[in-house]
């Protein structure tokens, strides 16, 4: 048993991970997932991938919930996912959004770009803006900096407002993390200035937040 | 609030582009209802501004049929989709609202539907009238079980919620809303509290609605999210953030609160619990 789950006074985590595996109604599966996520414990992280394929949202969000709470010692569960397995992966994209883990970059960018759900292209642009790149050497940053603006900026044409709305949150995020190029810096005020456009296809609420997001980075 | 869907054929992926030519064309050839429906359902969905849309439009209206479920595709689904669709192409449709108005008279009740919401969009005052006349028998006859099926005599939720959308606010209309805030439905209880929530600004009918949050179906905690949405009632915040429902919904409504409202919590407060639901 690890240190956090004595501290907590969590059941062994074999036991909670058997009590998911042997749970038999959606109900059962919720608590059992709650249960495990509780432990914090990293040998919970396999178990708690497999229940995102379980086709139960109750279930999933507190596997996802879990998950991002383990960080990185999650990330290597989540990446040998079965890609096939859509449902599983929908909350896969929002677990690594949440965690924040580099080597979850080229799931997100493929989510923003090609998933047909409006929600997971919203979660992977929110993921894209929040990628903790601090430990990496320059070169490498400046890398990844740069695939996550291509992505995002690709996105501010999405055809959902949501998912511009998160495009807008990614930039702004991407831009406050760490200093960016000037021709980098550029290319994304340009898009942040065109979901401020005021338009008929635009919602108000785009417009707002692009607003808020271009103040933030250059103060009066 | 939710309507039962947006009237795309299933057999027709969104994938699937046709051209705005192409959509003309399959409205206006009357052979195929089921392209007409496709037709129909495109240029409504694409906001299209070409001249001959909404003339079209007005005639796949004309064209509508008693009910008949046994040919195939019925001549009504057509019409349903044309209301729909001039309800997204407000403010130029407004050029159909007599043709909508004949429509709230069809004896189809899911026409019927179909007009008001359009109306509603369109926000078409001469709508009043009609649209409370619908509703004046009140919440046992209007709002009552049909005897071969489950659904009310009168499409109520889409009748209320259009009084709302126009926004007429006399004593007459708050007077044919207020009793469905009673029915033994909750999706009508909380369309009757968002109308009047438009219409009146009372902090009395926010209580309803907020209180439909913590109801155990799922359906009425989102019916009541886009409610608080449509009302842009902005101290709802707080309980739309705890709601046990999808983040997509409670993003939905939290637009609403942004766009449609006014006052405390403020925009900063709104779109940073926004930000937290991404």
């Amino acid at each position: 048993m690890s240190a956090a789950a004595m501290e907590m006074s969590c059941p062994p985590t074999a036991e909670l991970i058997a009590a998911v595996q042997r749970a038999d109604s959606s109900q059962g599966l919720l608590l059992a997932t709650q249960a495990l996520a509780a432990c914090a414990d990293p040998a919970a992280a396999s178990t708690l991938v497999e229940v995102l394929g379980f086709n139960n949202p109750g279930a999933a969000v507190a596997a996802v919930d879990g998950l991002i709470h383990l960080g990185p010692g999650a990330v290597d569960a989540l990446l040998q996912l079965d890609p096939e397995n859509y449902g599983a992966r929908a909350w896969a994209v929002r677990a690594l959004a949440g965690i924040g883990d580099v080597r979850g970059l080229e799931l997100l960018v493929d989510a923003l770009g090609t998933d047909v759900a409006a929600s997971v292209r919203r979660a992977a642009a929110k993921g894209l803006g929040a990628l903790r790149l601090g430990d990496l050497e320059p070169a490498r940053q400046a890398a990844i900096q740069a695939r996550c603006l291509d992505a995002l900026l690709a996105a501010t044409a999405d055809g959902e407002w949501v998912v511009r709305y998160a495009v807008v949150v990614g930039l702004e995020g991407l831009a406050k993390a760490s200093p960016l190029e000037p021709a980098a810096q550029g290319a994304l005020k340009a898009g942040l200035q065109r979901l401020q456009v005021v338009s008929a296809e635009n919602p108000t609420v785009v417009q707002l937040r692009a607003q808020l997001a271009l103040d933030h980075l250059s103060p009066p | 609030m939710l309507s039962s869907g947006d009237g795309r054929p299933a057999s027709t992926p969104e994938g699937t582009p046709i051209s705005e030519e192409e959509a003309l064309r399959r409205l206006r050839q009357t052979s195929d209802p089921s392209q007409q429906y496709y037709g129909a359902w495109w240029l409504g969905r694409m906001r299209s501004q070409h001249p001959e849309a909404i003339p079209l439009l007005q005639g796949a209206l004309r064209l509508r049929r008693p009910r008949d479920t046994g040919a195939g595709v019925e001549e009504n689904a057509v019409a349903r989709n044309a209301a729909r669709a001039l309800g997204k192409l407000a403010p130029a449709a407004r050029c159909a609202i007599p043709d909508l108005l004949d429509t709230l008279e069809d004896p189809d009740d899911g026409l019927r539907e179909a007009a008001a919401r359009a109306l509603g969009e369109l926000q078409a005052p001469e709508a009043v009238a009609a649209l409370c006349r619908r509703l004046s028998s009140g919440p046992e006859v209007a709002g009552g079980q049909r005897s071969d099926s489950p659904r009310l005599v009168e499409p109520c939720e889409a009748l209320l919620e259009a009084l709302g959308d126009i926004g007429v606010a006399t004593p007459e209309v708050l007077a044919v809303v207020e009793p469905f805030t009673t029915h033994s439905r909750p999706i009508i209880r909380s369309a009757a509290a968002r109308t009047l929530l438009q219409l009146s600004g009372d902090a009395r009918w926010s209580g309803v609605l907020v209180e439909l949050l913590d109801h155990p179906q799922l359906q009425v905690r989102r019916a009541a999210l886009m409610d608080l949405g449509a009302a842009g009632w902005r101290p709802a915040l707080e309980p739309i953030g705890r709601t046990l429902a999808e983040n997509s919904l409670k993003l939905m409504a939290l637009r609403g609160l942004v766009e449609q409202g006014k006052g405390d919590p403020g925009i900063p407060e709104l779109l940073a619990c926004m930000d937290s639901l991404l």
